[in-house]
C-alpha cells in the first residue's frame, strides 16, 4: 500500500508529502546528471551549429563573388530580411533566424559551371536552364542539415526566384504558397541589388529602385510585402547604409541574438 | 526573465519541478498549496503557472487555474496543468477551467521545458 492510499483510507491529508528520503535524494542526483548532460548537449549544439554556419557562409561569399568581391551584399541581405520580417510583425525569433538564413539564399552558385555563371553577356535558354538550377542546388548543400536555421536557409534557397505571378522557378508557387522566407528574401536582394554598383553599371538612385520594386507589386512580389517595404522605407534604408559603412563581418550576423 | 510559479502539494515533486526549470534562466516561484498559490500568483503575475490538478486546502488545482483565467491582471499567465495519467476527465475539466496545456505525471522533464517554450514563445 503506498503513502497516498493510506492517506485517503484514514482522511488525513498532509501538507507536505515527501518520498522516501534516500530514493528522493537519488532522484535528485539524476536530476542534476540530466541537466548537467542537457546543458553540455546545447553548448555543443551550438558549437557545431556555429562552425557549420561560418563554413557555409565564406561558401555563400565566394559563390557571390563574380557580383560582389565584398561579401557585404549578402551580409545586407541578412540584416534588411531581419528588419522586413520585424516590420511585418513577424517574431524576434524569426527574425533574427532569418537573418542568419537569408545570406545563403545563392549559395547554390557554387554548382554552376563557371562559363555559365561568369558570362558577360545574356544568357541564352539553354545556360539560363543551367543557371537557375542554383535554387535547388542550395536547397540540396544546406537542407542536408536537420539544424532548424539550415532548414530556413533551404526554404530561402529553393524559393528566393518564385514569383507572386506564379511565372517563376524552379516550381512556378504563387502568392502564399511561396514561403515568406522565399518572399521576403526576393524583395530585399532585389532592393539591396539594384542600389548596389555593379561592374556593367553604376547603382540606381532609391528613388529609382523604389519605382522598379513598386512596378514589380503583386508581379514578381507580394504586394503586402512590397506596401510594408515602402512604409518603412527611411529605416530600411538606414539599416542598408550603415551595413555598408559598419562592415559587420558575418560572424557578428551569427552571434548576435 | 520570465517567472514561473510552481503549486504543487508534494515537496519533492516541487523540487524536481525547480531543478528542471534550472537547466534553463527562469525566475522560479513555488507554493505548496493552492489558496496560498492563487495568492502568489495575484502578487506575482507569474509568465507561466506550472498547476497541480489534486491539492489539498480549500482551493483545488481547477480552482485556482479558473481564478487566474477571469483576472484581468493575469490575462498573459499561461497555465500547464498537471494531471494523473489517463484520466481523461481530468483534461477535460481543465480545458474547460481555461488550462492552456496539461501534462501527465510521471511528467517529462524535457517536454515541460518544451511546454513553456511553446507558450511563452521563447527562446
Amino acid at each position: 500500500m503506498n503513502a497516498e492510499d493510506t492517506n485517503f483510507s484514514t482522511g488525513f491529508i498532509p501538507t507536505d508529502r515527501r518520498f522516501d528520503d534516500e530514493a528522493g535524494a537519488q532522484m535528485e542526483r539524476f536530476v542534476e546528471d540530466f541537466g548537467r548532460m542537457y546543458r553540455e548537449r546545447n553548448e555543443a549544439l551550438k558549437e557545431v551549429t556555429r562552425a557549420h554556419h561560418e563554413a557555409l557562409m565564406h561558401l555563400s561569399i565566394a559563390a557571390d563573388l563574380k557580383d560582389d568581391d565584398t561579401g557585404v551584399h549578402i551580409i545586407r541581405i541578412g540584416y534588411l530580411a531581419e528588419a522586413l520580417a520585424l516590420c511585418l510583425g513577424q517574431s524576434r525569433g524569426y527574425a533574427s533566424m532569418l537573418r542568419k538564413a537569408a545570406p545563403m539564399h545563392d549559395i547554390g552558385k557554387i554548382g554552376i559551371p563557371d562559363n555559365v555563371l561568369k558570362k558577360a553577356g545574356a544568357l541564352n535558354a539553354e545556360e539560363r536552364q543551367t543557371m537557375n538550377l542554383h535554387t535547388k542546388m542550395g536547397a540540396d548543400i544546406l537542407g542536408r542539415s536537420r539544424i532548424e536555421v539550415f532548414q530556413l536557409a533551404a526554404e530561402v534557397a529553393l524559393t528566393h526566384h518564385e514569383r507572386f505571378d506564379g511565372t517563376g522557378y524552379p516550381h512556378q508557387l504563387a502568392g502564399t504558397d511561396i514561403p515568406l522566407s522565399g518572399r521576403i528574401t526576393a524583395v530585399v536582394d532585389f532592393f539591396d541589388a539594384l542600389t548596389m554598383d555593379r561592374v556593367y553599371r553604376p547603382a540606381f538612385s532609391l528613388e529609382k529602385a523604389l519605382e522598379m520594386l513598386l512596378a514589380e507589386r503583386g508581379k514578381a512580389f507580394d504586394p503586402r510585402l512590397v506596401d510594408v517595404f515602402m512604409a518603412n522605407v527611411s529605416d530600411l534604408d538606414r539599416i542598408r547604409c550603415d551595413v555598408t559603412q559598419r562592415r559587420p563581418n558575418f560572424l557578428s550576423l551569427i552571434d548576435a541574438p | 526573465m520570465k517567472k514561473l510559479l510552481i503549486v504543487e502539494d508534494h515537496a519533492d515533486i516541487r523540487k524536481l519541478l525547480r531543478m528542471t526549470l534550472e537547466f534553463e534562466e527562469f525566475d522560479i516561484h513555488e507554493a505548496s498549496n493552492g489558496d496560498v498559490g492563487l495568492a502568489m500568483a495575484r502578487d506575482i503575475v507569474p509568465d507561466v503557472v506550472l498547476l497541480d490538478l489534486m491539492m489539498p486546502g480549500y482551493l483545488n488545482g481547477l480552482d485556482v487555474c479558473r481564478h487566474i483565467k477571469t483576472d484581468p491582471g493575469m490575462q498573459h499567465s499561461k497555465v500547464i496543468m498537471l494531471t494523473a495519467r489517463g484520466k481523461a476527465s481530468d483534461q477535460e475539466a481543465g480545458a474547460q477551467a481555461g488550462a492552456d496545456a496539461y501534462l501527465t505525471k510521471p511528467f517529462s522533464t524535457l517536454q515541460v521545458l518544451e511546454t513553456i517554450y511553446r507558450l511563452t514563445g521563447t527562446p
